[in-house]
This record gives structure tokens, C-alpha cells and sequence, in this order.
């Protein structure tokens, strides 16, 4: 099966050493931030490990599915490398689908590694809150990958667009009053992975988490949508990436 | 088969093919065109990854545009000189391999048979991002060659190989097209074309200017007066020895002193009389070239005709 091979092949590309090691750095640093928040915050430990979590996990996640979504295609245009994969018998879509799924996966790798080293940090072991958490997780790898990867196949540069969408976008829209959180993806994170909401008075990091706007969203909803929206990406991403050139821009004669 | 007809493709209000409209049949045929006369983008369109704007195009049959049943039969060498650098140039051609549709055992044999082919099995274990020019030609080739297509398309395959390496591809080419292979080579330069084939499609500026054997072209050319150019440390006593030559239009002297040029209609004839007038007269010549003998003299020819 080709698309078992291009799906291996891409998650060996995406996890070799060199390529992962930033991302093992930063787990570890993770571990030592979340061990000096918890020795410093009055908090609870729940409490804090709900801040670190929103914070630095979640963000990690997008920050990691921008970095990893722009590999699948749009990478490959930049360094030219495109040709040797389009001019191979398999279908385009069955080669964007494949190595779609590998970018979940390695995202969801990274992710969940982020999360378990705060889980550890804070509580000492493997508690309640990282399931629900990791669960959360694999959703948000999900969603945040085949969004990503519709925008780079649809724009230039899409590596700067998705970040401030991860940066900006997901961190502003869940603290605005109302309904808005309606349009973010985090939002939905945040209810599939059940938070209990913090008490006491807000500060930076409840901004930087999105936690300042009141998040009613149901899980079974935030399930629902983010399917959606996981199938509508890919689906959508599949029938432009057949439909539509990739060539190199600057080798246009 | 590649068959194109009525073809065209815009870039914006560039336009790169105009028109075109041929066939692609067995054996090597040469793609001659200078650079921005629409080459490659006549190679990314056979080879699916680019569509026409107008016309239709079809390799045996079938539209390439994202087609992977025409990828199973066609091999394509790019341009470009991009690769996955962390990769060995085995690891590279077996990778391709595999997306070729071989599986693991098979596409190692594979790999080893075509590096073996193109004289990379003894160095292709090595990182592709410590590789020459020359070697990194070898490896495209090899990957073209992998899944032994029917129809290979090699866009300026002979870009950076030494002397040794052109004479082992353009025997390669020889062996391929021998048992019935449709290569489409392209090149902007005639004397490395001429090498290759006889047979030859001519781009210019985006339109197909001539098709067909290489030898009428060159017959079509060889009616308008051919400019020669003679290096010699005795303009004087060379010039007065061809001047009389009927078929020498006229001569010119080089204001150096050291050389002389010439136009005549009956190309042929006169190089015969070349060695004569060393070996008969006596007379010394350093060596004698045509400045007509290049691309942009046959489309100057082609297109003021």
C-alpha cells in the first residue's frame, strides 16, 4: 500500500531526531516551569495545573500543528521538492490525506508529551485531568492540523498566517464576553477537556490561557463541531490539492 | 504516445506555450528551445502537474493532470536541483521507490539496479547535501529511471555532468530508446541535441517554430549564407586562397589581425577545403568555428523566413 508508505515515511520524516529535539527541549522546559509556577502560586494545584495547561500545552499544540501542517505541502513547494511527489502514482488526495495524518499524529506525540510533563510536574503523577487533557488533545491535533493544512494549500506564506491565528486569534477570541468563543477552536478544547473553571482574581496568564470569557460550550458540542470541522478541512483540502497546481512559484517560465 | 493539440498556457498575461500542437512517438526527441521559450512548462504539462489553459493533451490517452495512471508509465528528470539533502541519494531513489508502488525488497533491487545504471552504486551511500552537480544529475536520472517507464522526459538532463558522464547518458539514451522508449529530452544547446537525435521539436518564445528531422532543418538553414570564422596568423594568404571559392559570398578581416570571417552558401563544400589549404598550400591554421552553428542563429533563420 503506497499511502501506508507515505504515511510512515512522513511521520519518520516529521519525528527524526533533528527535528524533534527542539520539541523534547521544550517538554522538559515545560516540567521546570510548571514545577517554579506551582512553588510560587497560592493556588491549587488542580488550579494550577489547569493555568499551565492552558497556557503553555494548548499553545504548544498550535504552535506545533502550524509548524507541522506547513510541512505536509506547503513546505514541500518551497524547497522544490513537490515534483518527486507529484509525478508518483498515487492519487493526490490519498498523498495529502496520508501525510496529513502524520502530522496529527507527530503534533499529537509532542502535545501530549507537553501535557504529561506538567501533570507530572505539578501533581507528581499521572492525574485525572491529564486524560481529559490528552483526550483534548488528540482532538485539537486533529482540528488544528487539517485547518492548517487548508490554509497552506490555499495561501503563500500560510506559516504566518496559521501562527497568528494560534498566537493571536486563539488567545483573544475566548476572553471576549458573549458568544465568540463560538469561533475558536480552543474554545472547544477547553470544553471537550472538561476545565473546571478558576476562581479568584484574573491576571495575565488567565489572558494569555483564554480563560477571562465564559465558556458555556457543551462537550458533546465541541465534539461535534471540531469533527466537523476536521472532515470539512480534509475533505475541502483534498479536492483543492487534486484540483489546483503546486509547482514551484519562481521555476514558472 | 504524447499527443498536444491546439495547446496553450497562460501565466497571467505571460504567455508560456502558444498553440502547440504534435506528437511524441518512440525514440529520443529533443526539446530545443532557449531559456523562457516554454520547455519546461511543455514538460510540466505532459508530466501532470500543471494543466493548459487551452487545448488538450493526453499520454497515451488519458489527460496527466493529476493522473496517476499516466505517472505508472512516465519518468521525469527535473530542472530543478532540489532534494531532500538530509537523505543518501540511495535513501532518496528508494523512497521513490516505494511511492512508486514497489514493495521494500523489491524496490531495494530496484535502486540498486538503476544507480548501478547511471554509475552511482558507490557513492550513493553518502549524504546527497556533500554531492557534486554531476552526481546530483545522476541521481535524478536514476529516479526517473526507477520504475523502468515507458515514456521518460529529461528537462536539461546533461546540466553539470563532465565529459565522460554525457558520452555514458547519451548512450544510455541510445540503449532506451532502442527497445522502443519515448524519451523527450530537453536542451537549449544544439551541438549536445545533435549528439542525442535527429529528431527535434523547436520552441521559440513560447510557440513550436519546427518539428521534425534535425538534417532538414539544418538543409532549410543551410540556404542562407553561413558565417565562418578562421583563426590564423595569415589572414591575407588564406583569404586570397577562398576569396575565389565560388560559393564564398564574402570575407571579412578581423581587425586584430589574427583571423578572418567569411560567409559561403555551400557549407559542406567548403569545410572539405579546409584541410587543403593546410595540407596542399601549407598555410597555418589555428582552428575555425561558425557562429551561425548555434540556437539563436537557426531561429533568426526560422523566424525571417
Amino acid at each position: 500500500m503506497i499511502e501506508t508508505f507515505v504515511f510512515k515515511s512522513a511521520l519518520a520524516d516529521f519525528m527524526r531526531l533533528r527535528r524533534v529535539l527542539v520539541w523534547l527541549l521544550v517538554a522538559v522546559a515545560l516540567f521546570g516551569v510548571a514545577k517554579a509556577f506551582v512553588s510560587v502560586t497560592d493556588q491549587s494545584t488542580q488550579e494550577a495545573y489547569v493555568m499551565m495547561s492552558s497556557v503553555f500545552v494548548f499553545r504548544l499544540l498550535a504552535l506545533t500543528a502550524a509548524i507541522f501542517s506547513t510541512a505536509v505541502i506547503s513546505q514541500e513547494v518551497e524547497q522544490k521538492t513537490i515534483v518527486y511527489l507529484l509525478t508518483r502514482p498515487i492519487a493526490r488526495w490519498k498523498l495529502l490525506l496520508a501525510r496529513t495524518l502524520a502530522a496529527i499524529v507527530a503534533v499529537a506525540v509532542i502535545s501530549c508529551l507537553g501535557a504529561i510533563m506538567v501533570s507530572f510536574a505539578v501533581f507528581g503523577r499521572w492525574h485525572d485531568l491529564l486524560n481529559r487533557d490528552l483526550v483534548a488533545l488528540l482532538m485539537g491535533s486533529a482540528a488544528y492540523c487539517s485547518l492548517f493544512v487548508l490554509v497552506s494549500l490555499i495561501i503563500n506564506r500560510a506559516m504566518i498566517v496559521c501562527l497568528i491565528f494560534a498566537f493571536g486569534w486563539e488567545t483573544a477570541i475566548p476572553n471576549m464576553p458573549g458568544d465568540l468563543n463560538w469561533i475558536s477552536v480552543s474554545s472547544y478544547l477547553t470544553s471537550i477537556a472538561k476545565r473546571p473553571a478558576t476562581t479568584g482574581e484574573k491576571n495575565l496568564l488567565d489572558i494569555l490561557g483564554g480563560m477571562l470569557g465564559t465558556n458555556t460550550i457543551a462537550p458533546s458540542t465541541g465534539w461535534t463541531v471540531l469533527t466537523l470541522l476536521t472532515l470539512f478541512c480534509l475533505a475541502l483540502g483534498a479536492w483543492w490539492f487534486t484540483h489546483f497546481e503546486y509547482v514551484p512559484r519562481e521555476d514558472a517560465e | 504516445m504524447i499527443q498536444l493539440q491546439n495547446v496553450s498556457r497562460w501565466y497571467g498575461q505571460v504567455i508560456g506555450l502558444n498553440d502547440v500542437t504534435c506528437e511524441i512517438g518512440p525514440g529520443v526527441t529533443a526539446l530545443l528551445g532557449m531559456n523562457g521559450a516554454g520547455k519546461s512548462t511543455l514538460m510540466r504539462m505532459v508530466t501532470g502537474q500543471i494543466q493548459q489553459t487551452t487545448g488538450r493533451i493526453t499520454v497515451y490517452g488519458q489527460e496527466p493532470f493529476a493522473n496517476p495512471e499516466v505517472y505508472r508509465r512516465i519518468g521525469y528528470c527535473p530542472e530543478i536541483d532540489n532534494f531532500y539533502e538530509h537523505r543518501t541519494g540511495r535513501q532518496f531513489v528508494e523512497f521513490l521507490a516505494r511511492l512508486a508502488g514497489f514493495d521494500a525488497k523489491k524496490a531495494k533491487e530496484r535502486t540498486q539496479f538503476v544507480l548501478e545504471h547511471v554509475g552511482m552504486a558507490d557513492r550513493a551511500d553518502k549524504k546527497i547535501a556533500g554531492y557534486s552537480k554531476g552526481m546530483r544529475q545522476r541521481i535524478k536520472l536514476a529516479q526517473a529511471m526507477l520504475h523502468d517507464p515507458d515514456i521518460i522526459l529529461l528537462d536539461e538532463p546533461l546540466n553539470g555532468l563532465d565529459p565522460v558522464g554525457r558520452r555514458e547518458f547519451i548512450d544510455l539514451l541510445a540503449e532506451l530508446a532502442a527497445v522502443g522508449k519515448t524519451i523527450l529530452v530537453s536542451s537549449h544547446i544544439l551541438f549536445e541535441v545533435e549528439q542525442m537525435t535527429r529528431s527535434i521539436l523547436l520552441l521559440h518564445r513560447g510557440r513550436l517554430l519546427a518539428s521534425g528531422d534535425l538534417t532538414v532543418i539544418r538543409q532549410f538553414i543551410d540556404k542562407y549564407p553561413h558565417r565562418v570564422r578562421i583563426d590564423t596568423p595569415q589572414p591575407r594568404e588564406v583569404a586570397q586562397r577562398l576569396v575565389g571559392l565560388p560559393y564564398v559570398v564574402n570575407v571579412q578581416f578581423d581587425p586584430r589581425g589574427n583571423g578572418i570571417e567569411l560567409q559561403t552558401r555551400e557549407p559542406d563544400q567548403f569545410y572539405d577545403q579546409i584541410p587543403r589549404l593546410v595540407l596542399e598550400d601549407g598555410l597555418e591554421i589555428d582552428g575555425f568555428s561558425s557562429p551561425d552553428n548555434n540556437l539563436e542563429s537557426i531561429f533568426r533563420y526560422l523566424v525571417d523566413a
